[in-house]
């Protein structure tokens, strides 16, 4: 009985070993572009698949979080296999850029988008928008009730009431962003209130969960959670609505997701090729149509008919390639957010 | 075989061997593996000096980090002892007295090994969505991993020889007596392994915490990482983390003594007549109903639940299929790989004695309680800066793993080797063998069995892996676990749900597995 | 054709072999006994290849195996072993276990018969051969270990203790069985044990070991009637220890006048005498105290008497101010308490220091 089962023990290990030997060995075809996407992958999945099927390029990528991937960027340096760089927030593509890793972007992939949707550097572009909002529990809180900026949030009456998730990039652009516009110590100072006063959650998706179950009166998020959710079951926002805080509010910033071309590309025809695509009026109907409820930006696409128009949001005026990541992260360490 | 005295624990060594000297070829192995497991360790103390004294003060001094010292110290000051007596009444209630139904039970307790505590985590979130802090991390760490205290406690009990407690009992102790003064000191060095294990998963244990929003130190590495790749404070989190376990180690070895795993005797004792439950059977068998019911039941029906709640769309076949061969493929080879490096380990930590074998275990139980992610951000900086062919690729995430898994597998195969008496190895010598065939003929053949309960450990803890995978995954593997998290994160659930449901389905064979070797070998 | 010369070990500081020189010549057996720890198990280690000495050496048919610069391993000195338990393998059959010294596999025509030929040397069936170690008694066992250390037709056979773990009934008979199958193969064998009977009954040459030294070697008849000190004689069986004074190849004592053999100078001295050179006979009140015997025994009375079966031990208290003496005789007839006895002694003692 014995000598067989280590016989049979031995064969099937070899399989093993080879088998797993072939079926993860990366890609390396070098048929296939090479996304490192931060984006929601359904998002990106969506525009892949119109991509190869206009242009016949297959494309593959790897998945991950926006400072993950922008940090794996930046380590991997000019050997990175990426071809192009998708993400969700712009400080990413910010870090990934000072670190001098992108390539031009052809101009008339440029010229698809308004100048406002993307930096001046011309180094990556904007290809879709999010909007903060304040989700809150209309149970709980009456429209009067609602802060007017989102540094209200900071008072002591705000104690115990709001979320958000710090650890995530979505949560920390939002606070880049706050950086630029008021500056380092309120930023701290406005940090040290949510360290005091909120909740803390792992994503938008819990916040707004929270928010719907009455755990807290509301929090900060992306707007288009709450969309998604409204289209699919309501389970996770039955109970809330979105107040946009406008008046060129911190509160109302427009974050940008960004695409970008490597300089180490193997692939920078079809790199470039790729961020025409998205940035076109055929890649921004996806977003226009599809379930994202993500903003376009570009080629004049109107927004999702269920979102309220980006131009009507009253959102700040941002410089994306300046937002600087590193700061926040340190601020928040120092919060104790981190 | 003369009875041992009452004080001391059956499975000690009976007579002082002479030190075998490992060869050559097993020395360097091991060098090599204990400078492998060097390399997360440099990262950390490296990270920690460039950063400089008055910032690393500044960045370990401070009050957030005091509360994850809180949480975490809290979290295992806490599990662990409830996983010993949960673990040692369920064992004992299963292994010695008749308890209705004792051939159900014992498998059934294995099976929460079957599913990953964030999978754990995912079924209890469902249940009650306000799920979160301290309390949360607690139920849920103790379910998931009271299994490891359970596996080894029994196996012990059934190894005790009866004529101790028998002569107990002549003495004029009654039951209790007789568990409190006789038993349980024998079953010291289980309860000690197994609270290092346990102690070992807690520290390093990501996902679970992660979702019920309980923040403990791995889970603010991983945060700290996410968001700055190799950043000073993320080093220094790490360093305390790395200075917890070493206190963990520390009071594991003062418990334990000299006394080692090495068991010598002649064959197992007869089994020991089982004590009679009466009045006690249904409040005993209805505690273990509620335990199963816990454990394994809310995740079942969680899952289950999600699945009829998601329909036909959430089974996307192709990449549940692409995705199961992937993690099988990794799983298997990580299994082997292991356990075929945990040989030469564990023959310097059973056969020789004196500082050097310890450390060797040491340095092991380090890296693995350092969690995933500091192995895989450590290996990733080491290959990109070092040796680029190997970024990515799938060579350097089977060496994580096996850096991750050693100590998993070092348990079983250090039992298994213990149990080879070395007077057979000797009587083969004589018989002309050299040390190597004598290895390949008596050795191997005899740890067989336990070896194959380390490969079905390293599979599981492969399979269900999941932030040092996230890392190193080589670009278009997307195993189980990762497409799991992926959308569980996004609170998908039910997308989740099929997931999670291949993860309980692919571990539970090896679970089994598992648990027939443990019946037939002692500690685990 | 086994040499030990100067063999030294230690452990940890601790002296386990102190200068041990041992030659056992081709085909004879020696036997080494001693106390549990005097170091007997390591002298066997070390000549199989478990062990190294710190200083010494080991030669086996003149070629050295062990020594302080060069050291032949243990699987090729074509030494046979058998240890305490057996050591069987438990994974293997019977038949696999002898045969696993031998080149090729255990499936042979040529393999499968020379271990029927084996078992049936130890006195098995060969029908045993495809049973398994734990389906065997203790014996048997060992007789297994025995064949398959034979299998490869060693020089040398080192048994250890290998008949202790035995039931007392068994032991006896195993042993001669043993001896015999060794004696008639010609094998060189070394064994050692804590059992003086089983020494004494199985040696050509004994060597008695005592915290790593050995006392005397030597046959086993001579070690047992002319012991060279009171513990080699205390050892080896039973002794009756008697203060004596010795003058001219004679010592006084309690029981008379009893030549000594070659002596350890005159003086006083203690007699070793064995139990089977008294002989304890009835003497009628009327008997004079004087007479020509006196001077080969002595006069006392029985105190107490302890049957044994085939013996008697008659406690007897002799004339004069000396302690009781012990003497075992056969149980027929034997002198009652309160007998009054002479004791006899037959042939020589020694004279000890």
């Amino acid at each position: 009985m014995r000598p067989r089962w280590s016989r049979i023990a031995a064969i099937s290990s070899t399989l093993a070993v080879a088998l797993s030997m072939t079926a993860c060995s990366s890609s390396d075809e070098g048929d296939e572009l090479l996304i490192y996407n931060a984006q929601h992958e359904s998002l990106t999945k969506e525009w892949i698949d119109a991509f190869t099927e206009e242009t016949g390029i297959k494309v593959t990528y790897r998945q991950g979080g926006d400072t993950e991937l922008g940090n794996q960027l930046v380590a991997e340096g000019d050997a990175s296999p990426a071809d192009v760089f998708l993400t969700e927030n712009s400080p990413a593509m910010a870090a990934v850029e000072k670190a001098g890793l992108f390539a031009d972007l052809n101009q008339d992939t440029l010229d698809q988008v308004p100048p406002q949707f993307r930096p001046p550097t011309g180094k990556w572009t904007g290809v879709a928008a999010r909007s903060t909002v304040f989700v809150y529990n209309t149970n709980r809180l009456q429209p009067d009730q609602l802060p007017k900026s989102m540094t209200d949030l900071q008072q002591p009456e705000w104690r115990g009431r709001w979320g958000g998730a710090p650890a995530k990039a979505d949560f920390q652009a939002i606070v880049s962003a706050y950086l630029q516009l008021e500056g380092e110590p309120a930023t701290e100072q406005w940090l040290e209130g949510m360290k005091t006063n909120a909740k803390i959650y792992n994503d938008n998706i819990a916040t707004m969960k929270a928010v719907n179950a009455g755990e807290v009166d509301g929090g900060i998020i992306y707007h288009y959670y709450w969309y998604r959710d409204q289209a699919k079951t309501k389970e996770g926002s039955a109970n809330t609505a979105l107040h946009y805080f406008k008046n060129e509010d911190p509160g109302a910033f427009v974050s940008l997701s960004g695409g970008g071309v490597l300089k180490s590309a193997k692939k920078p025809e079809e790199a470039q090729q790729f961020i025409k695509f998205i940035t076109s009026r055929a890649g921004q109907e996806v977003l226009e149509k599809g379930d994202s409820f993500e903003y376009p930006v570009a080629s004049g696409v109107p927004a999702n008919p269920a979102l309220p128009p980006l131009d009507s949001l009253q959102a700040p005026k941002v410089d994306p390639s300046t937002l600087d990541e590193q700061k926040v992260t340190e601020l928040m360490t120092k919060a104790g957010l981190l | 075989m003369v009875a041992p005295p009452l004080s001391r624990p059956a499975i000690e060594v009976s007579r002082s061997e002479a030190a075998a000297r490992p060869g050559p070829f097993v020395s360097a192995t091991v060098a090599i593996l204990v400078a492998a497991t060097c390399i997360p360790l440099g990262y950390v103390v490296w990270g920690a000096i460039s950063v400089g004294w008055s910032r690393a003060y500044e960045l370990v001094v401070r009050p957030r980090v005091g509360e994850l010292l809180v949480n975490t110290v809290s979290l295992v000051v806490v599990t662990v002892p409830l996983c010993v007596a949960i673990g040692v009444a369920v064992a004992w209630l299963v292994e010695r007295t008749d308890l209705p139904g004792r051939t159900l039970w014992r498998p059934l307790f294995v099976a929460p090994l079957a599913i990953p505590a964030f999978v754990n985590s995912y079924a209890w979130v469902g249940v009650i969505p306000s799920l979160h802090g301290l309390w949360a991390g607690v139920l849920i760490s103790t379910l998931s991993y009271f299994p490891f205290m359970y596996l080894p406690v029994a196996a012990t009990l059934r190894r005790l020889d009866p004529a101790v407690e028998e002569s107990a009992r002549a003495l004029g102790s009654d039951s209790a007596g007789v568990f409190f003064r006789v038993v349980l000191p024998q079953l010291r060095l289980a309860i000690l392994g197994g609270g290092l294990l346990i102690g070992v998963h807690l520290l390093a244990e990501f996902g679970a915490f992660a979702m019920v929003r309980f923040d403990t130190f791995t889970v603010a590495i991983f945060q700290q990482f996410q968001v700055t790749f190799d950043g000073a404070a993320g080093s220094m989190l790490a360093g305390v983390l790395v200075l917890l376990c070493l206190v963990l180690l520390v009071a594991e070895a003062t418990a334990r003594g000299t006394a080692r795993y090495a068991r010598v005797g002649s064959g197992a004792p007869r089994a020991a007549t089982p004590i009679p439950l009466r009045h006690f059977a249904i409040p005993a068998t209805a505690s273990l109903v509620a335990l199963a019911a816990l454990a394994l039941g809310v995740p079942v029906w969680t899952i289950l639940r999600w699945l009829s709640i998601g329909g036909t769309d959430v089974w996307d076949v192709d990449a549940i299929a692409t995705a199961l061969g992937q993690t099988i493929g990794l799983a298997a080879a990580a299994a082997v790989l292991t356990t075929v490096l945990a040989f030469p380990v564990a023959w310097v930590a059973v056969r020789s004695h004196g500082v050097l074998a310890r450390m060797v275990e040491g340095a092991n139980y380090i890296t693995s309680s350092l969690p995933g992610i500091v192995t895989a951000l450590a290996l990733v900086t080491v290959a990109i800066h070092f040796a680029r062919p190997l970024y990515q690729s799938v060579p350097l995430i089977l060496f994580a793993y096996v850096l991750l898994f050693m100590p998993r597998a070092l348990v079983n195969v250090r039992a298994g080797l213990a149990q080879v008496p070395p007077g057979l190895e000797e009587a083969s010598r004589s018989l002309g063998s050299s040390p190597t065939a004598t290895f390949f003929r008596v050795t191997l053949r005899l740890t067989a069995p336990a070896a194959a309960a380390a490969a079905a450990f390293v599979f599981v803890a492969v399979a269900t892996e999941l932030t040092a995978t996230l890392l190193l995954a080589p670009t278009g593997t997307r195993t189980l676990s990762m497409l799991f998290w992926s959308f569980s994160s996004e609170l998908d659930f039910a997308a989740a749900a099929p997931y999670a449901l291949v993860l309980v389905l692919l571990a539970i064979p090896v679970t089994l597995v598992l648990f027939r070797q443990s019946t037939k070998v002692a500690a685990l | 054709m086994l040499d030990i010369r100067g063999l030294a070990k230690s452990f940890n500081g601790h002296t386990v072999l102190d200068h041990i020189d041992l030659s056992v010549p081709r085909g004879s057996t020696t036997v080494v006994v001693g106390a549990s720890g005097c170091g007997k198990t390591t002298l066997l280690r070390i000549v199989a290849g478990f062990e190294s000495p710190d200083a010494g050496t080991v030669s086996i048919d003149g070629r050295q195996v062990a020594g302080p610069d060069r050291s032949v391993a243990a699987h090729r000195r074509g030494v046979g072993y058998v240890a305490q338990d057996g050591a069987l393998f438990p994974h293997l059959t019977v038949g696999q276990n002898i045969a696993y010294g031998l080149p090729g596999s255990a499936r042979r025509r040529k393999v499968r018969n020379r271990v029927a030929e084996l078992l049936e040397t130890v006195s098995l069936d060969p029908s045993y051969a495809s049973r398994r170690p734990h389906e065997l008694s203790g014996g048997q066992q060992q007789r297994v270990a025995l064949a398959r250390a034979l299998a490869r037709k060693p020089v040398l056979m080192l048994l250890d203790e290998p008949f202790s773990a035995l039931d007392t009934g068994l032991r006896a008979s195993t042993r001669k069985a043993v001896a015999a199958l060794l004696a008639d193969a010609g094998v060189t064998t070394l064994l050692v044990t804590h059992d003086q009977e089983e020494a004494l009954s199985v040696a050509d040459q004994i060597a008695v070991m005592r915290d790593g030294r050995f006392t005397q070697v030597g046959a086993p008849q001579h070690v047992y009637r002319q012991p060279r000190d009171r513990f080699t004689a205390e050892f080896l069986g039973d002794c009756i220890a008697l203060p004596c004074t010795v003058a001219a190849g004679f010592a006084e004592c309690a029981l008379g006048r009893v030549p000594v053999g070659h002596s350890v100078g005159d003086g006083p001295a203690t007699l070793a005498l064995r139990p089977e050179q008294l002989r304890a006979t009835i003497v009628s009140d009327t008997a004079q105290a004087g007479g020509a015997d006196d001077s080969r025994g002595g006069v006392g009375t029985v105190i107490a008497t302890e049957f044994l079966g085939h013996d008697v031990l008659l406690t007897i208290d002799p004339a004069g101010d000396n302690g009781p003496i012990v003497v075992r005789q056969h149980s027929l007839n034997h002198p009652a308490v309160d007998a009054k006895v002479r004791i006899e002694v037959i042939g020589s003692g020694v004279a000890l220091k």
